[in-house]
């Protein structure tokens, strides 16, 4: 025993870091810390633990000063949502964070959802190509999964599915799907600009009778009656939209 | 290609004198400016923002989250937020700033939603944690292993302690303004560093023995009384 009754370092178990770190943060009481000290500075192993973790935080200030490269697919993908957002500012689309329509989703659940469809399908979409659908062909389309109640990717079907399809799509998604590329949102709003009822309520990619295609929903007489189109010339960068066929369907209240 | 837009309001230029006369390019203006233009409909000024910024946002969220789908979704929701409260952005602090506790914010609702969950950690994709180092090519290799360690270290300690040592030892907030952030005690923030530090330090030791060998220590080993005081 040493002269002020603490045993010395020799006669110790070594501190565990947790205490070392503790000691470091000046969180031990007093006894206790004085004791920790002690024993630190009389103990080789215990004093290098001690410095160790004065380095660590002092390499992990270092690496914290370093940028980390975003992976190409994620930048890609949030240049998109941040494009589809420009666009909904611009549209007559009200629109409310995700937070509020999580917090909130009886209280704003009709004009809500289809604000929550777009950005949230944009989501599934980035994401989904990000994370999910690295695998699939370049330049091919990916099937809709049934499990889904909103198409992912561009769905193939024929003309005469479009208007169920459509329908489906807009009932599942709250009433308002915008979905595909900064480039193809932009022609389809080109496209509803020019015509009597410019009210975007649906914007798909799919391939439709085996060509590229994009299918539009405009507001008709009411916010249940949606005038569908298909045509071709979105997909392309800067394309004007070239109608090829139309239908209107009603959704049906939920 | 960056395309010229006139530039509203005066100029105020960040690091370089003035701003040219007539039309410029988005790489020209600072990023009150740009957020000034968002504010006002431009419709590209916040991407502009964003992509400038965007390798410290992801190396926020990504030492915050662990897993690149969940630091993707953050910082979704973190642009979608800034994006729409761009006009209760206050001029006299740093955009950076704003932005920045944005995103921290976003990855501490994720991490207490996940915690509400409490889901299993996902498994270990190593394909996945190569690319978080960043592409080849753009830094040396050892800069990319570093960063991997310190990535894979950080998702081995509990959220708590990472999410505390991120905003204090990393990101370099106070005590005090890490417990605003985190909602709790500074003394439960100087807790959980500590006990964040004790756990990281094994799974570290080599980076450190590296480092120690490859350079002179950067901070100079202190004795236990220098570092603390003495009673």
């Amino acid at each position: 025993m040493t002269d002020s009754g603490l045993p010395t370092s020799e006669h110790l178990e070594h501190l565990d870091p947790d205490t070392i770190a503790d000691l470091i943060e000046n969180l031990l009481p007093a006894p206790e810390a004085h004791r920790a000290r002690e024993h630190v500075k009389a103990c080789p192993d215990c004093q290098q633990t001690f410095d160790a973790l004065l380095q660590l935080s002092a390499d992990l200030a270092d690496e914290g000063r370093t940028d980390i490269p975003m992976p190409t697919d994620v930048a890609e993908h949030l240049d998109a949502v941040i494009v589809s957002e420009s666009m909904l500012r611009s549209s007559t689309i009200g629109v409310h964070s995700l937070a509020q329509i999580r917090e909130e989703p009886r209280r704003h659940l009709p004009k809500l959802l289809g604000a929550a469809a777009a950005v949230v399908v944009v989501a599934a979409i980035g994401v989904g190509v990000v994370f999910a659908t690295k695998d699939n062909a370049p330049g091919g389309t990916a099937d809709t999964n049934p499990t889904t109640v909103v198409p992912t990717g561009a769905p193939t079907l024929s003309t005469s599915d479009v208007g169920p399809d459509a329908q489906r799509w807009l009932e599942n998604s709250g009433g308002t799907l915008l979905n595909g590329s900064a480039d193809e949102l932009a022609c389809a709003k080109n496209f509803a600009s020019g015509r009597p009822n410019p009210q975007l309520r649906l914007v798909q990619p799919a391939k439709v009778d085996d060509q590229r295609a994009t299918v539009i929903g405009l507001q008709g007489a009411s916010t249940q009656d949606i005038q569908v189109f298909v045509v071709t010339g979105c997909s392309e960068s800067g394309g004007v939209a070239d109608p090829f066929y139309d239908t209107t369907v009603t959704l049906r209240n939920r | 290609m960056t395309p010229e837009i006139s530039r509203i309001g005066p100029p105020e230029p960040v690091g370089q004198p003035a701003a040219p006369a007539g039309p410029v390019s988005y790489d020209q203006l600072d990023d009150h400016e740009l957020l000034r233009l968002h504010v006002a409909g431009n419709p590209d000024a916040f991407g502009y923002l964003v992509r400038r910024h965007r390798d410290r946002m992801w190396a926020v969220a990504i030492r915050t989250l662990g897993e690149p789908e969940e630091a993707a979704d953050a910082l979704q929701e973190a642009f979608i937020s800034a994006f729409r409260r761009a006009d209760s952005f206050r001029g006299d602090a740093k955009v950076t700033t704003w932005l920045h506790r944005i995103v921290v914010n976003a990855c501490l609702d994720r991490i207490r939603r996940r915690q509400v969950r409490a889901a299993d950690p996902l498994p270990e994709d190593e394909d996945r944690a190569t690319e978080l180092a960043g592409p080849a090519e753009d830094d040396p290799a050892e800069v990319r292993e570093r960063r991997l360690d310190v990535l894979n270290a950080l998702k081995q300690i509990n959220s708590d302690q990472r999410s505390a040592l991120v905003l204090v030892d990393m990101e370099g907030y106070s005590i005090e303004e890490a417990a605003a952030i985190l909602g709790c005690a500074p003394g439960t923030v100087k807790s959980r560093c500590a006990r964040g530090r004790a756990r990281l330090l094994p799974l570290l030791r080599h980076w450190q023995t590296t480092r120690a060998g490859a350079e002179a220590p950067d901070v100079p080993a202190k004795t236990a009384a220098e570092a603390v005081g003495t009673e």
